[in-house]
Order: structure tokens, then C-alpha cells, then sequence
């Protein structure tokens, strides 16, 4: 088929592309969870701030990605054409699901086992880490994971500003009508967040706790 | 000797509603002052809304008090750092609340692992708590919180507050959500329990046969207040409205 | 089968309607909605589609274009502007669903009809003439005046400290510097591969590949030493850029001129003379200016196209 021999002709650059875009996503994903775990686990200990994060968090999840690359590029600093730009949006993305999921895992956790803690004299730290977060785990990978899959989906994008990636395929075979170009970018930007999905699916399912 | 437990005047405003002059506060709790010595138990007695889940959560500091003072093994629990004062106190809840990621044991050893006791102790202690309370330890150190039943369970929370050998117990109606039967062999289980272990208990209940039952002596609660404070039999002969309105649910 | 004389047929009921002669009450709403059908079908053919490419010129151009089409033979003209890049354009004109477009001769010639890239202007013009009214029976109008070729384009502090003014020039440099392109330049024929192997350029990295509108931004700011840009676009000059002469002639001209669908111009021959009298209208420097002021100035498209055509053929 003329995909593989697309493949077999252009194997370094395809590599390559590959790379930027695992590139992208990884440290997007890294960075964000950096922000958003501590930042949910914050939100469980300050309702007030409930409603004003998560609804910001939202905000940038509903803002179409091509816009929100476009609104970036004027900033300084995290701005300008390439992949920093491309990773601040895909951070941006990537923190609702992991904010909330985050949130979610730790204030689900039973009243009556962080009660027993406390009463015990567990400190903060120590129930956070020895008791809401391992309870909590399952439900945090949960959102790491809808996060990882609409990250390598949104990448593609990344390529209009210059970033790298898969999406470079993708748009120069949307330039020229190329079907075999465009597809040389979907397939392995589907093949990725299928992989990404099914082994954070796998892994999330470990850790959930029956019953609490 | 220090009593286990001494509380003087204890009480628990809750901020009210209202502003200026109109601003009152509602007490859950009013002056209320008991001593529990080392081999006694006190049963809180009352209906629901008496605050004597209120004053149990007074002398751990799970709630801080509006005014009187506690003290525990003779030391100021307002002065001690709260976790401190915590792990010196067992404390056994209905819900139980084992932790369902750790092991029989791990629940078990919890207070004495934040004591950073020696491993080897940690281990033999929570054997020798697993026997005390009926279980074998060979079958459930090993074992999950979801694959025990109701009554395992709260032997496990009881042990697990016994861990790490401290003066002060408190239960809040801890066999409250088991089925009757069980609640039945648990009660005499832990009334011949009560004697040998010569810990101070603080142990709410609205049970009243439960309370006679284990109790050296009552405190019942109304609204807040002390209404009445003796022994099962000084309980029994009472003439006040509240304590015949128990006896007669009885 | 002769219908039967004496039943009136719908399309007479309808005439009859129309011109006041009568027909029986009974069929006047079936003969209403008749009518509307065919005056919708009559509206499909009976006015011009106005395409145009994803930059800003294509979009005046087309403007240009559309408001010259109304006023001169009132037809309704459908803009649908931003299409795409050339090969978007091509496949909708081609496929009908629109009727014109402003083309490059060189375009056409490379990367629509695939032949190697020529400097000789008659030729091209020649060619693609012959070409697209042969193989998809469109036709090109004359061209509006000038050439906007590919600006191989640096930063004007990088042309005096490595006296650049050649695209030759850029062999010294090109092993130290990046490259940024659009992505329609990265694939065309007459795009980067020829540029690279007629001029003998080995940047250090392959290029960088982004929309096109962004890579002036890239340039200005570093982000990328050389671009290919436009010679009309009116942010060169904005910001302080050079563009270097193509020495070896490898690009072919690319003069802007209308592609029409031979269907179109049957049915409105206004349409031909129309753009005529654009021809030969714009120069480099008028073109430039009035990218100028959509780019730089940011005024509205229809506004500017409306004003040259007042000044320019009152």
C-alpha cells in the first residue's frame, strides 16, 4: 500500500516526528500533573476555591485548541511560535480532567476512614499520603488518562504554529489533498492514543479499591 | 495516681446566626465535668442531639472546646500538639473506618508506626491484640478489611485503638451498626474485657441495656448538660423525668 | 405519448399564473410551488461563486473581484472565501462548486499541472492557457499586473552582516541558520525540494513547518532565520525584512490573473468583460499597499476593496 512505502521511503523523518510528538505529550501531561494533582488535593482542603478553579480549568477545556494556540502566541515569555507555546496550551488541557479527577479520588474517599485517621492522630501529611491518595490512586490515573488520549489528539494541532509533531503530515497533506500524507499523521496519532488508552485503562483498574 | 481522664466545666458554643445584639450562639455542650479513673468506664447516655457524641469529640480535640479544660493522664490537652494528645487516645468510631488498602495488621500497628516503634514489636503486638480481641492471627494478620464481616471488623478497630497501649479509650457507639447477634457477643465480649485491660473508657451509646450493661458508671446527657451522673444501680432507682423516660424504653 | 391536448400541462398552468391569463383555482397551489422550484434551479445557475486561497491577498483579490462582478452585471455573487490552500481551490473549481478563483500562472503550472518550473514567461502563460481549458475547461482571464513570486526572505541586520542579496548568498550561512515554510511550499514541486537542489542549500536541521501566516512572526522574532514569503505581502517592509534575489532564476513567474469556468462564461459573458477591466490594474507596489493595509493596518477587506475600485475605475 503507498502508506507503507511512504513509511519505508521517509522512515528518520517519520521517526522523528514521532518523537516530537511523544515529546509533546509527555511533557505536557508531566507538567500538568506537577500543577493539577497538588492543585486538586489544594481544592479538598479549600472548598471555596472549588467552584472558581475548576470552573477556569473548564474554561480552557472548552476553548477550541486552534484558538487558544492562536491566543498564546502574542504572550510573552510562554508565548511565540514552537513547541513551548504548544506544551503551556496542552498543560492548559490537560488540567481539568486531572484537577477534578484528583479532587474527586481524594474527597471520595470515606468519611469514617479519614475520621479513624484523624482521631488516631494521623497529621494532615500523613493521611494525604498514607491514606487519600494511595485510596484515591485509581481515580487520579483515571483522569491522567482522558487527559493523555485528548493530548495526543490535540498535539496534531501544535504543528500549525510550528511546534512538530504528527500533525506536521497531517496539515501539509490538507495543503496538497493528499490522503496518503494526512493518513501517514492520523494513523500513528490514533495508534498512540488507543496505546496511551488501553495501558492507563489497565493500570487504573489495578489500583481501584473495592469497596471502601 | 492521674486518672485517665478528668473534665472540668466542658463546653462547646457553635457560632450563631444573626448580627449584633441578635447574634446568638447555641451551645451543644454546657458544663459539663466527669472524671474517669484507670479500669472504669463511663457510659454517655442520651437520645440523639444530647451532645454526647459532641463531648466525646471535645476531649480528642476533633472539635476544639469554647470553654472548660481536659485533662488527659494529667497533662493539659489543650497544651499538648494535637496529634500528640491523639495517639495517647484510643478511639473507636460505628463506621469502624479500617483503611481497606492495609492488612489486619497494618490497620492494626497503624499508631504504633507513627510512633516509629521497632518492627518486630509492631508484629508481636498486634498478635498479641488480635488474640485479645477473638481473632486468630495466623488466619486474619493477612487479611483485607472487605473480606471480613461487620463484627470482625470493629474487633480489628478495637484492637487497632488498644495498639499502642494508651490510658484513654473512646467509643462512640461502636457496635451500633452491627446486626444483633453479633452486637450481643460483642458487648459481653468487651464487658469481660473491660476489667482486665485497666484503661479509662469514655463510651457513648443510646442503649440504655447496652450502658447498664457495661458501664461502671452513667453520665446521661440532655441537651447539652449532665442531667444525671452514677452508678447502673443509682441509674435504675433515679427519679429524674429523663432517666425514667430510659429506663422505661429499657 | 402526445399528452392529451386537453389537460393542461403544469407548466403551462403556470405560465398561466404568471402572466395573469388564469388556469383553474384547483392547481394554483401546486403550480406556485412548481414555479418556486424552478426559479431556485434558475437561481443555482444564475449566479457567480467567488472563491478565494487561505491569505490575505487571495481574500482581496476575490473581494476585488466579486464587488467588480456586481456592479458591473448585477448578478448575485456567493462568496466563499478561505478556502484552503491551491490544491483546495483547484478541486472546488474544478468540481463546480465555485465558479472563479484568482490564480498564479506559476502555481498553475508547477503544482497543478506538474511540469518542472520554467523562467520564460510566455511559455507558462502559454501553457497553462492551453492546459486548463483542455483538461478542465476553465478559462484564464487576464492577469491583473503583477508578479508575486516566493520572497526567499531574512531579517535585514542578518542581510548586511553576511552581505546577503542573492538567494546564492545563503549557501555561506544555510549550514548554521533554520528554515521556517508554509506547508503548501514544503510539498509543491517549484516549493523547498527544487529551491534546495537548484541553489544547493543544506540548512542544519530540516525545516521548521507552521502556518503559513506565522512564519514572518518566526522570522521577526528569531525563532527562524529564512522563510519563504510573498513578494507583495505587506508585513516586509513592516518589519525591516529583505528579500533576496532569485539569481538563478529557478522560480517561475507568478502573475495573478482569474480562473473562470468555461460553463460560467457561456452562461454570463458580462462576467468576461467585467474582469477585463481589471487587467493590468495593479502593479507590485499597489498590491503591496493594499496587503499593507489589511496586514499591517488591519482594515476590513471589503472596505479597501471597495475603495480601490472607486478610485481606480470610477
Amino acid at each position: 500500500m503507498r502508506l507503507w512505502e511512504f513509511y519505508a521511503r521517509n522512515s528518520q523523518e517519520v521517526l522523528g516526528l514521532v518523537g516530537q510528538h511523544l515529546y509533546l505529550v509527555a511533557i505536557s501531561t508531566g507538567a500538568a500533573i506537577v500543577i493539577g494533582v497538588p492543585l486538586g488535593v489544594l481544592l479538598t482542603r479549600r472548598p471555596a476555591w472549588r467552584g472558581p478553579v475548576l470552573g477556569m480549568a473548564n474554561v480552557f477545556q472548552t476553548v477550541p485548541s486552534l484558538a487558544l494556540f492562536g491566543f498564546l502566541i502574542p504572550l510573552p515569555f510562554i508565548g511565540g511560535i514552537g513547541a513551548r507555546t504548544a506544551i503551556v496550551a496542552l498543560v492548559l488541557y490537560a488540567l481539568l480532567p486531572i484537577v477534578r479527577n484528583t479532587y474527586e479520588g481524594v474527597a471520595g474517599v470515606d468519611p469514617a476512614v479519614r475520621e479513624a485517621g484523624r482521631g488516631m492522630g494521623m497529621t494532615d501529611w500523613q493521611l494525604l499520603t498514607q491514606v487519600e491518595l494511595p485510596l484515591g490512586f485509581g481515580v487520579i490515573l483515571a483522569g491522567v488518562r482522558v487527559a493523555t488520549v485528548v493530548s495526543v489528539g490535540t498535539a496534531t494541532i501544535a504543528a500549525a504554529i510550528g511546534a512538530g509533531g504528527l500533525g506536521v503530515y497531517i496539515f501539509r497533506g490538507v495543503a496538497v489533498v493528499d490522503d496518503t500524507l494526512i493518513l501517514a499523521g492520523a494513523l500513528p496519532a490514533a495508534l498512540m492514543a488507543l496505546a496511551a488508552d488501553g495501558l492507563l485503562g489497565v493500570a487504573a483498574r489495578r489500583f481501584a479499591w473495592r469497596g471502601k | 495516681m492521674t486518672k485517665p481522664l478528668e473534665v472540668e466545666g466542658l463546653g462547646y458554643d457553635l457560632p450563631g446566626r444573626g448580627k449584633g445584639e441578635r447574634r446568638k450562639s447555641r451551645s451543644l455542650v454546657r458544663d459539663v465535668s466527669f472524671t474517669v479513673g484507670a479500669g472504669e468506664t463511663l457510659v454517655l447516655l442520651g437520645r440523639s442531639g444530647s451532645g454526647k457524641t459532641t463531648t466525646l469529640k471535645l476531649i480528642n480535640r476533633l472539635l476544639e472546646p469554647t470553654s472548660g479544660e481536659v485533662r488527659v493522664a494529667g497533662e493539659r490537652a489543650a497544651d499538648l500538639p494535637v496529634t500528640r494528645l491523639r495517639r495517647r487516645i484510643g478511639y473507636v468510631i460505628q463506621e469502624v473506618g479500617l483503611f481497606p488498602h492495609f492488612t489486619v495488621e497494618r490497620n492494626v500497628g497503624l499508631v504504633p508506626r507513627l510512633e516509629a516503634w521497632p518492627p518486630a514489636r509492631i508484629a508481636a503486638r498486634v498478635r498479641e491484640l488480635l488474640a485479645l480481641v477473638g481473632l486468630d492471627p495466623d488466619t486474619f494478620a493477612g487479611r483485607y478489611p472487605h473480606e471480613l464481616s461487620g463484627g470482625q471488623r470493629q474487633r480489628v478497630g478495637v484492637a487497632r485503638a488498644l495498639a499502642a497501649d494508651p490510658p484513654l479509650l473512646l467509643l462512640d457507639e461502636p457496635f451500633g451498626a452491627l446486626d444483633p447477634i453479633t452486637r450481643v457477643e460483642l458487648q459481653r465480649e468487651f464487658a469481660a474485657l473491660e476489667g482486665r485491660l485497666g484503661k479509662g473508657m469514655v463510651f457513648v451509646t443510646h442503649d440504655v441495656r447496652e450502658g447498664l450493661l457495661l458501664g461502671s458508671r452513667i453520665g446521661l446527657m440532655l441537651q447539652g448538660r449532665l442531667a444525671f451522673l452514677g452508678t447502673p444501680d443509682e441509674f435504675r432507682r433515679s427519679d429524674h423525668p429523663e432517666v425514667k423516660a430510659f429506663m422505661a424504653a429499657a | 405519448m402526445s399528452p392529451n391536448p386537453l389537460s393542461p400541462s403544469p407548466l403551462r398552468c403556470a405560465q398561466g399564473r404568471l402572466f395573469g391569463r388564469g388556469g383553474t383555482p384547483g392547481r394554483s397551489r401546486w403550480s406556485l410551488g412548481l414555479v418556486a422550484l424552478l426559479l431556485t434551479g434558475c437561481a443555482q445557475r444564475d449566479r457567480i461563486v467567488v472563491g478565494s486561497k487561505n491569505f490575505t491577498e487571495s481574500d482581496l483579490l476575490g473581494e476585488i473581484v466579486a464587488q467588480q462582478i456586481a456592479r458591473r452585471t448585477g448578478l448575485p455573487v456567493e462568496r466563499r472565501f478561505h478556502l484552503g490552500g491551491t490544491f483546495v481551490c483547484h478541486q472546488a473549481i474544478t468540481s463546480g462548486q465555485i465558479d472563479l478563483y484568482v490564480e498564479y500562472t506559476g502555481t498553475a503550472y508547477t503544482a497543478v499541472l506538474k511540469h518542472a518550473p520554467v523562467a520564460d514567461r510566455d511559455s507558462v502563460d502559454r501553457t497553462v492557457a492551453r492546459d486548463y481549458a483542455q483538461r478542465f475547461a476553465l478559462v484564464w482571464g487576464k492577469p491583473f499586473g503583477f508578479n508575486n513570486t516566493f520572497a526567499i526572505t531574512v531579517r535585514r541586520r542578518d542581510a548586511t552582516r553576511y552581505g546577503l542579496t542573492r538567494i546564492s548568498d545563503l549557501t555561506r550561512v544555510a549550514p548554521r541558520w533554520k528554515a521556517g515554510f508554509g506547508y503548501e511550499f514544503l510539498e509543491r514541486a517549484d516549493g523547498f525540494r527544487g529551491l534546495a537542489s537548484v541553489y544547493g542549500l543544506r540548512f542544519a536541521s530540516p525545516p521548521t513547518a507552521m502556518d503559513l501566516g506565522l512564519t514572518y512572526r518566526a522570522l521577526a522574532e528569531g525563532k527562524v532565520d529564512v522563510i519563504a514569503g510573498n513578494s507583495t505581502d505587506g508585513q516586509i517592509q513592516a518589519l525591516d525584512l529583505v528579500v533576496l534575489e532569485d539569481d538563478r532564476h529557478y522560480f517561475p513567474p507568478y502573475e495573478a490573473a482569474p480562473v473562470i469556468r468555461q460553463a460560467a462564461i457561456t452562461r454570463h459573458p458580462g462576467v468576461a468583460a467585467a474582469l477585463d477591466q481589471l487587467a493590468g490594474r495593479i502593479s507590485d507596489a499597489e498590491m503591496r499597499r493594499l496587503n499593507a493595509l489589511a496586514d499591517v493596518e488591519h482594515r476590513d477587506i471589503a472596505t479597501i476593496a471597495r475603495d480601490w475600485l472607486r478610485a481606480s475605475l470610477p
